[in-house]
């Protein structure tokens, strides 16, 4: 054994003995169920103002291209 | 997910605006390559890109802080932050001698970003808020 593999070996029973050994690693339940349900429980709704607002934002485009850019400044 | 509530929210908040702007870098890149856009102008990015995503954050956090869930719809909220945004990227613009944004085109603009920013945060913001559990 060589003097750096000597000193490898030091470096790591030291850190074996600093660290104390981790148990329970894995999760006790999936959490991907939970997301999927806290997604699907409030759907999004799209009613007529928002509908109005958005073509109006369209219209404006429309009309006023050179104002894309200007809007997109503050994004 | 209990702990750190105002980061969460900074984070969910910070969110949008980061997605979109590597839409808006590409857009910019594009239009300088075609030469639709002058010389310098790259200075003005600072703003899409330092000021605003950290103003969505910090809004956010205020909604959270201030507990407005039960008073105020966060899509109203979100659409009152370009009453901030707007003077500031003009002053920016000013400062950074750019002059491709008047004070007409500011009043213009500012309904249409409001209503852009109503939509963002209805949707956006919210959806994220509620990913990451803030209340």
């Amino acid at each position: 054994m060589s003097d750096d593999d000597r000193e490898l070996d030091f470096i790591r029973k030291q850190l074996r003995t600093a660290l104390p050994p981790w148990h329970d690693l894995e999760l006790k339940t999936d959490l991907w169920p939970r997301m999927l349900r806290r997604l699907e429980e409030t759907p999004v709704r799209f009613g007529w103002f928002e509908t109005l607002l958005a073509t109006s934002i369209v219209l404006v485009f429309a009309a006023f291209p050179e104002l894309i850019p200007v809007v997109f400044y503050h994004l | 997910m209990r702990g750190h509530p105002f980061l969460r929210a900074y984070m969910a908040g910070v969110l949008l605006p980061t997605w979109f702007l590597p839409i808006g870098l590409a857009a910019f890149l594009i239009a300088r390559v075609t030469g639709h856009i002058p010389a310098g102008f790259e200075r003005a990015i600072i703003f899409p890109m330092a000021v605003v995503p950290n103003l969505w954050g910090i809004w956010n956090v205020f909604y959270v802080a201030l507990r407005l869930r039960e008073r105020v719809s966060i899509g109203l909220f979100g659409a009152l932050l370009p009453v901030l945004l707007v003077p500031a990227g003009i002053v920016l613009a000013a400062a950074l001698d750019l002059r491709f944004y008047t004070l007409r085109q500011a009043v213009v603009v500012l309904p249409v970003a409001m209503a852009v920013y109503y939509l963002a945060w209805k949707y956006g913001v919210a959806f994220a808020n509620r990913i990451v559990e803030v209340r």
